[in-house]
């Protein structure tokens, strides 16, 4: 194929097409991987798209004191997780033209609003445990604020913005630009930030609904039929967008188009796919030989992410100077 | 992102990633609860500083600190915590005696004097000639929460593991700052090293012996 | 002259050694020749207006080292004079290890304290001092009672904090040096004090700090002296003495050589400021500690702060008479602390008990240690016509004369009120009439003999030191910066 290039608005268009189809598939695979790592036959790797397609058929049920606000939230959350794709590097190297819309904390800004509707649709339904779960929720996303905030600032302090293109380019640069060590402490915290807010081990066992521990599931057990779906589909979206900013941005640059021609953005399809299957596995690696955190030593490992983002921050300001 | 004075090399980021190991260990022991891993976080940390004063004699080609990093070696990663091991499965004890102060404020504590420490060395004039900066003003974190780790815990394994480390701190600096201080003189210091750590152990069995227990909450008799 | 430094290396050394297999009678024997050997020989040194040098200049001797060895060998002299009748001949097997353990520590001790003014170099006086901490540890705990042992804890954790600290400052301070000399050299005071006027200023102002703090953990200066008075009072009492009177004075020998170089390199006022405020912070807390004191031991140690802390006051004057007065009360109080102490060894044996309020009557019990005791605390308070009171006379003055006159004022109250707590607790337990169960009578012989050397040397020292002492006081005070 020669030179069929495609417009920017067709490649913008096309990652987010990317990130709402392969959700769910990625969901899967790392549901099925961690199954047989476990020892049992795992969950069949497409399980996920028939689980979206039954809940569309099924009906809803709003408890009695819900206002619009509950079906509105599963609603404002999947717009916000279509909308922070056009923002981050999914196919290409280059920024597309939507993409200087927001910058790393204008996503995660989006992000933290998808978060909130979810969390005001669960306290709507007045049921005990998804306020726990909302509470707990909110709580823990404020304590890991601080960590994102200084991952943000390495992210600045090196490139003089904050848009990931540009950290992603400097990554590319030089072998010895990976092992920099601001950038690994950057990349080990990102990483620990992803951890909490997919809820995995050691932070939330996704794969059972214990009361005692639930943060993030608790929030959605009201919810039924389309908003349900919706909602299953976001939270899947919302591990692969973080998954795409820890391996775009920080670990694994490569892969991605250089050019607007066909052939290069397609193959970065199935490139980011296969990275992100990747860091599903460690995940899924991770979730298999730890064991979950009691409640309020979930601090300390906040306090750990939180002192690996610092210290990324002083020591590149140490090196600048 | 360069250090003032040396080019950004791959070996440079080596030994930065080195230092911020052994700054991140100081932190590990700050909050372990057990006394074999606060032995066994000394002793890695003591590796990195070991492979740090290789790195420093491969670059500045000084032939005597291939033996002093070989005995700093096995005296700081084997000898040292072999005896304190020994001492702790003697008496039996595994979990420490616990904390003054509950573990984030531990942490957030350590955070803010590394940050202190840091600081203080980012305006100091210096430009050595075997390391960039970065690994003394880690060093110097370093000997900061060692005393955090001094102060705060409650038995004498970990003190004893806060004052090693502030030696292992204190060697970072001097590997970034003194690089060529005479052999002898640096043999001296670890041969010192080695007998206070035989007096360390002597002490906690005695202190084992009357008290029954590594804690030093009882330690409160002498007042005023 | 380099030989008398090679003797001094190798005689309580080969003493300890002896001494870790030998009985009782015959350890107390050697102690005794190897202690009376050192401080003759370090008289020796005197007179001598050059630099002794020994071992190719590893070993080295000017008229700074020679006062504080001067200092250090009259304690090790002293103290085993005292030990020999401190330690109660026994049979038993128990005796004769605690006999060994202690003379083989006791000399391996005063090795280690001889060896820190005489080597050359900042790198080589941190391991002395750091060898001096660790032998020194094992000798308080060596009474393995619960108070002995809480202390030797503290003492060796404290003590060694801050020595890595000093240590910290010596790297910082040959980094300093090597902006000069090059990336390897040896860190010897002539080519350091050579090449100080070119060093960086800020690294040596940290340096300094830093040393200040560390080696001040072992000098007893607040805010880091709190293993002082635990250690002093636990130990055994000749121990005692040797904490009191050598270690803290060979830890000041170290600040002072650090200042040596601070000065020459930036002038005297930073270091001044420093050693002002660590000394003011010293004396205000040991004047105020002194008053409610129980234990006789600790009663003393707190004096020890006092006194360092006038010294690091003396030391901030800047006028040359005060350093010249620095230096003789560092001979002098450790004439009088050790007295003080072998007297509060004494008592102690004869009343069973280190408690002040079960304490009475002390002249009574002990017609020579007692009135001695009481003359050696009045001595501390810096009574005529005792050394003590001559050295502070001339720190006043220098204070006086140059301008900080407040200062000085400060200076004579607190002194004051150390001296009403000193004289009230001395009053109580000697002036009291004797109990009834108290047996009259001295313990021992040789323990109230070292009392006699104390004070002799104190009146020496106050009333007509010798021209040759004085001439090497004023040519070490040259040495520090005062220009006459």
């Amino acid at each position: 194929m020669a030179g069929i290039e495609l417009a920017p608005a067709e490649i913008q268009v096309l990652q987010d097409l990317t990130i709402l189809v392969f959700a769910p598939f990625v969901s899967g695979a790392v549901a099925h991987l961690e199954g047989r790592l476990q020892g049992r036959r795992g969950p069949r790797i497409l399980q996920p798209y028939y689980d979206i397609a039954k809940l569309f058929h099924k009906e809803t049920l709003v408890p009695e004191d819900a206002s619009w606000v509950f079906l509105a939230g599963p609603v404002v959350a999947f717009a916000c997780y279509l909308t922070v794709p056009l923002l981050i590097p999914v196919l290409t190297q280059y920024p597309l033209p939507l993409g200087y819309m927001g910058d790393i904390l204008g996503g995660g800004f989006i992000l933290s609003l998808a978060g909130f509707a979810v969390g005001l649709a669960a306290l709507e339904t007045g049921g005990a445990y998804a306020q726990l779960g909302s509470s707990r929720a909110m709580t823990f996303g404020a304590l890991i604020e601080p960590s994102i905030l200084f991952v943000t600032f390495t992210v600045a302090l090196v490139t003089a913005t904050d848009l990931p293109y540009f950290e992603a380019a400097a990554v590319r640069s030089s072998l010895g630009q990976a092992i920099d060590p601001a950038h690994l402490l950057a990349a080990v915290a990102f990483f620990l930030v992803v951890l909490n807010d997919t809820s995995r081990i050691p932070v939330e066992t996704h794969a059972s609904t214990l009361e005692f521990g639930m943060i993030d599931e608790a929030r959605t057990l009201e919810h039924s039929g389309p908003a349900f779906a919706l909602l299953k589909w976001g939270s899947a979206m919302k591990q692969l967008i973080l998954y795409v900013i820890l391996i775009n941005v920080f670990a694994a640059p490569w892969g991605e188009a250089g050019s607007r021609q066909v052939g290069p953005v397609l193959l970065a399809i199935p490139a980011f796919i296969g990275k992100a299957l990747g860091v599903g596995a460690i995940f899924a690696v991770i979730d298999s030989s730890f064991s979950k955190l009691r409640l309020f030593k979930i601090t300390e490992f906040m306090a750990v992410a939180f002192l690996l983002a610092v210290l990324a921050v002083l020591v590149l300001f140490l090196g600048a100077r | 992102m360069a250090a003032l004075g040396t080019s950004p090399t791959t070996l440079t980021d080596a030994a930065d990633v080195l230092a911020l190991l052994v700054l991140l260990s100081e932190f590990a022991m700050l909050r372990s609860s057990l006394s074999r891993s606060q032995v066994r976080l000394y002793a890695f940390q003591s590796l990195c500083v070991s492979v740090l004063a290789g790195f420093v004699a491969a670059t500045r080609h000084i032939g005597e600190l291939y033996g002093l990093m070989s005995m700093s070696f096995v005296l700081k990663v084997i000898v040292v915590p072999m005896i304190i091991l020994r001492l702790v499965k003697e008496v039996r004890v595994d979990v420490t005696a616990g904390h003054r102060i509950g573990v984030a404020t531990m942490v957030l504590l350590a955070i803010v004097l590394s940050i202190f420490g840091i600081f203080v060395v980012g305006r100091l004039p210096v430009h050595s000639r075997s390391l960039p900066i970065l690994p003394l003003a880690l060093a110097a974190a370093v000997i900061l929460v060692s005393f955090l780790l001094v102060i705060v815990r409650n038995d004498v394994v970990s003190q004893a593991i806060g004052f090693f480390s502030l030696e292992n701190g204190v060697s970072v600096a001097s590997l970034v700052l003194a690089a060529g201080l005479p052999l002898i003189v640096e043999l001296a210091f670890l041969f010192d090293l080695l007998v206070a750590v035989v007096v360390f152990a002597l002490l906690m069995r005695v202190h084992h012996g009357r008290a029954g227990t590594l804690s030093t909450q009882a330690l409160d008799r002498l007042r005023g | 002259m380099g030989a008398v430094l090679i003797a001094i290396l190798v005689l309580p050394l080969a003493a300890s050694v002896v001494c870790l297999k030998a009985p009782m009678p015959t350890a107390k024997a050697v102690s005794l020749t190897s202690g009376v050997a050192t401080f003759g020989l370090a008289l020796t040194l005197v007179s001598s207006h050059q630099v002794a040098t020994a071992l190719s200049g590893w070993l080295r001797a000017d008229a700074l080292s020679v006062v504080f060895l001067l200092a250090v060998s009259f304690l090790y002299g002293a103290t085993t004079v005292f030990a020999v009748g401190y330690l109660r001949p026994g049979e038993g097997p128990a005796e004769a290890r605690y006999s060994r353990r202690f003379f083989a520590g006791l000399n391996l001790f005063a090795w280690a304290m001889a060896m820190a003014p005489i080597v050359n170099g900042l790198a080589l006086l941190w391991v002395a001092i750091e060898v001096t901490t660790v032998v020194s540890a094992l000798l308080v705990a060596i009474g393995d009672t619960d108070g002995a042992v809480e202390a030797a804890w503290k003492y060796v954790l404290i003590a060694s904090m801050g020595l890595g600290i000093a240590l910290l400052a010596t790297v910082f301070m040959y980094y300093a040096g090597s902006t000069v000399l090059g990336g390897s050299y040896e860190i010897f005071y002539p080519k350091l004090l050579g090449a100080a006027p070119y060093l960086p200023p800020e690294i040596v102002r940290l340096s300094f700090g830093l040393a200040v703090l560390g080696f001040g953990t072992k000098m007893g200066l607040v805010p880091v002296h709190t293993w002082l008075p635990d250690a002093h009072s636990e130990a055994p009492t000749p121990v005692s003495a040797l904490l009191s009177g050598a270690l803290l004075t060979v830890s000041f020998y170290a600040i002072l050589r650090f200042y040596q170089v601070t000065e020459r390199a930036i002038g005297p006022a930073f270091p001044r400021d420093v050693l002002l405020v660590f000394g003011l912070a010293s004396l205000v807390l040991a004047a105020l500690y002194l008053a409610s004191q129980r234990d006789l031991k600790r009663l003393l140690a707190y004096s020890s702060i006092e006194h360092m802390g006038i010294l690091a006051i003396g030391m901030s004057f800047s006028a040359p008479i005060a350093i010249v007065g620095v230096l003789l009360h560092v001979l002098a109080h450790a004439a009088a602390k050790s007295t003080a102490f072998f007297g509060a060894g004494s008592l102690i044996r004869k009343f069973g008990t280190k408690d002040m309020d079960r304490i009475r009557g002390g002249i009574g019990a002990l017609p020579w240690s007692g009135p001695m005791f009481l003359l050696a605390v009045l001595a501390l308070s810096a009574m005529p016509p005792f050394g003590i009171f001559r050295s502070e006379f001339l720190i006043v003055e220098g204070g006086l004369s140059s301008g900080a006159t407040a200062l000085s004022a400060v200076l004579i109250v607190l002194v004051t009120c150390a001296f009403l707590g000193l004289s009230w607790f001395a009053s109580q337990t000697m002036l009291t009439p004797t109990p009834e169960s108290v047996v009259r009578g001295e313990v021992s012989v040789w323990m109230a003999g070292s009392m006699v050397i104390g004070l002799v040397a104190l009146v020496v020292l106050g009333l007509h030191p010798p021209a040759q002492l004085c001439g090497l006081l004023e040519r070490a005070a040259a040495e520090l910066g005062a220009r006459t």
